[in-house]
């Protein structure tokens, strides 16, 4: 488990506001390993999203390297770039980007279409993501046909399809109730106990990040500060509250009785 | 998904705009359909009246080449000691001293078939004509003989004679001789029948009269149903029996003629030497003049008429026909250069509407289309899913437009290409063309012509598309991300 999946190396990036340069990334350093389950948080205009686009293949680095399963994608031409996103990347966005026009089913399907898999093998393979994400027997509605928290599933069992080595989560729980966020943290965090997904997730939403294992705290550009999340008590199989030992499907302490997933109540105390 | 299921699917999602936008693309596809259609029933019905006019005049140039050498000498009978009346249905009877004669219209291009002199003269005058006068390239002498029943006629009440001043009333009752047929002698000489409108020319059944002919006759259809007979029958006529070679359509003033050989009609009319007309052919039209006056100078007897007014007439005919075919071929231009504008047009208004919505839609979707990009469909996907739905769409609109331009056909075409209707309805000047009255609603739509409209519906689809899907192809994935 100590294969890293993405190394940034001093990368730096600068817009152009007219004349004016306004620095978004400045010598930023990350390295995140296979399996690992990161939150990035930050201010307003902290450079996360920036941060995200570069991950993700959308925005190139002025300066730096950007290994992706130790390919610099940094200098890559547009024309390889979506073959990264379509192979090394799944995207969960904060309004899922479902499209509207096709079910569920269809909606997963996607990525699988733009790589060229057959009919037969997308279908089956949509199923099988669908059921991973608790939808089995709704893969034939369209998206207004289900609830927000399930329009996320769905957008999730889609940036599962290719097998991406990351998946990218831009505020994932940003458009859910305090329920439905729960729901969705559980089941990314279930992704990453049970199938080892790479999974960074862009979060303003403090109690989703407590929930990985890593908070990684960006500002002016940079990584200024990084906490231990209590999914990295989970994988370590201690209570974070006592100290116990636990399971690792164990979703309550069995000693000290409480939650080990952060909560509002947790979060009060 | 597929890229066709996401085009199909997209044009199934707003259904009201859908459809707004195949409505109104689906007239402009209408008029690109109606207007081919309009030119295609205009072109075919100027062709018909092209070709038509240019065979009326291929015959008259003909008919003209024909006679213009013709003289037609012969004797004028004497001051008829008969009289004339008419009646008020407008037809006028005259009768003249010697028998009695029904007077039919003349024939334009009639020439040496039928018609002509009827008073007997003696054959002599021939060879007089044919050696003596230069410039006379033939003489063809011919015996006209009328033969026909007498019916007594009773003037109708109020008829007055023609020409008597106090307006005398005719006798209450005369005798008239109603033609059966006209016997029509003419030498059956191979020189002259080959090369000159002796025979007529129009043979629906057997042969025509050949040199060397005897006891044989040519009938008109009107002679074949008046004697009853057919090709190779035996006719009676005057009291020896004829043998039935041919049958002719009559073309003018010759619906009673049978022709036989000069030296037959003589004999069964007891007239040997006997005929009743020369005609007299001339090298050259330039010498019809000269051997006219010099024919009136050898024998001051004879009325001697030339082609001249015949000739002036038909050209007269002549240019009418060509100012009309000129006429035909204007509006024709006209109406080809107004299909073209609107044909532009409605390309320009059919890509414009695609280009339009197209580019709205892209605008609308950005996000959706920042979402495709980012999960990985590459630029050329991208933009071939925008080019197929302004080519599906388009297409659907050809469909309906097929529909609208096939009902409407004939009611567009009138509207879009008022000089259809009108240059096929009435054409200007005396010649009509047959049934092209009805031509403005003879306007259809071919399958030829749907075929091709949804050829070009490919075609504009495509070309109002091509810019908003290169646009949409250059979407930055990272619009997927925008929150709104």
């Amino acid at each position: 488990m100590s294969e890293l999946v993405l190394n940034l190396e001093n990368v730096s990036k600068t817009y152009m506001l007219g004349k004016r340069s306004v620095p978004a990334l400045s010598n930023l350093n990350l390295k995140v390993k296979k399996g690992e389950f990161a939150a990035i948080m930050g201010p307003s205009g902290s450079g996360k999203t920036t941060l995200l686009n570069v991950i993700g293949c959308i925005d190139k680095p002025t300066k730096g390297k950007v290994l992706l399963d130790n390919v610099d994608v940094a200098g890559l031409h547009e024309s390889q770039l979506y073959k990264i996103r379509r192979n090394k990347i799944g995207f969960i966005f904060q309004s899922f980007n479902l499209l509207p026009y096709l079910n569920a089913r269809e909606n997963v399907e996607l990525p699988m279409a733009a790589a060229g898999k057959s009919k037969a093998e997308r279908s089956a393979r949509a199923k099988e993501l669908l059921g991973m994400v608790g939808l089995s027997g709704r893969e034939g509605h369209r998206p207004q046909r289900l609830s927000a928290g399930e329009q996320q599933r769905v957008a999730i069992a889609r940036a599962l399809a290719n097998n991406p080595a990351i998946i990218l989560a831009d505020e994932p729980t940003g458009n859910l109730d305090s329920e439905n966020k729960q729901g969705i943290i559980k089941l990314l965090a279930n992704l990453n106990l049970t199938q080892g997904t790479t999974i960074i997730m862009v979060t303003h939403d403090s109690q989703a990040a407590r929930n990985t294992e890593r908070m990684l705290l960006l500002k002016d550009g940079k990584i200024v500060k990084e906490m231990q999340g209590l999914h990295a008590n989970k994988k370590n199989q201690t209570c974070p509250h006592c100290g116990a030992s636990i399971q690792i499907n164990d979703d309550t302490c069995p000693v000290c009785k409480k939650s080990i997933y952060a909560s509002d109540e947790l979060f009060s105390s | 998904m597929s890229l066709t299921t996401r085009a199909l699917r997209n044009l199934s999602r707003r259904k009201i705009r859908a459809l707004l936008v195949v409505i109104a693309l689906a007239f402009s596809m209408a008029i690109l359909i109606v207007i081919p259609a309009g030119i295609a029933a205009n072109q075919s019905a100027t062709q018909k009246e092209t070709s038509g006019l240019a065979n009326t005049i291929d015959q008259t140039s003909a008919a003209i080449n024909q006679t213009a050498t013709e003289i037609q000498c012969g004797l004028t009978p004497s001051a008829p000691s008969g009289f004339g009346f008419t009646s008020g249905g407008g037809t006028a009877i005259a009768i003249g001293g010697s028998g009695t004669q029904m007077v039919t219209s003349g024939s334009l291009g009639g020439g040496a078939l039928g018609g002509g002199f009827t008073e007997p003269m003696n054959e002599s005058l021939y060879n007089d004509i044919n050696s003596s006068i230069s410039g006379v390239a033939a003489v063809e002498p011919t015996l006209q003989v009328t033969e026909g029943h007498t019916e007594t006629i009773k003037p109708p009440a109020g008829a007055t004679v023609i020409g008597s001043s106090g307006g005398a009333s005719p006798p209450a009752s005369f005798n008239v001789t109603v033609p059966d047929y006209i016997i029509e002698g003419v030498p059956l000489d191979s020189s002259l029948i080959n090369n000159y409108p002796i025979l007529p020319t129009n043979i629906t059944a057997g042969r025509n009269l050949q040199a060397g002919d005897n006891d044989d006759v040519l009938l008109s259809e009107n002679n074949s149903a008046y004697f009853g007979i057919g090709v190779g029958g035996t006719v009676n006529i005057l009291g020896t029996n004829f043998t039935v070679v041919g049958i002719y359509s009559p073309s003018g003033a010759d619906i009673q003629d049978l022709y036989m050989s000069l030296a037959d009609a003589q004999a069964i009319t007891n007239q040997t030497d006997t005929i009743t007309q020369l005609n007299v052919f001339t090298d050259n039209t330039s010498d019809v003049t000269s051997v006219a006056n010099a024919i009136s100078a050898l024998h001051p007897e004879l009325t001697v008429s030339t082609a001249q007014d015949r000739l002036s007439s038909l050209q007269q005919v002549e240019s009418l026909y060509n100012t009309e075919l000129a006429n035909a071929k204007a509006t024709m231009n006209q109406t080809n250069n107004q299909a073209l504008g609107e044909i532009i047009l409605a390309v320009a208004t059919t890509s414009l509407i695609v280009l339009f919505v197209m580019q709205y839609t892209v605008r609308e979707r950005t996000k959706e289309i920042g979402t495709l990009k980012a999960i990985g469909f590459g630029n050329l996907n991208v933009m071939g899913q925008f080019l197929l739905e302004g080519i599906l769409l388009s297409l659907l609109a050809a469909v309906v437009g097929v529909v609208i331009g096939t009902v409407a056909a004939p009611f567009l075409s009138k509207v879009l290409l008022p000089a259809v209707g009108n240059s096929l309805g009435a054409p200007k000047g005396a010649v009509t063309v047959g049934g092209a009255a009805s031509l403005a609603s003879a306007v259809t739509v071919s399958p030829e012509l749907m075929l091709i409209a949804f050829g070009v519906a490919v075609l504009l689809g495509a070309l109002g598309s091509v810019y908003p899907a290169w646009r949409a192809s250059k979407t930055n994935p990272a619009e997927a991300m925008r929150y709104e």
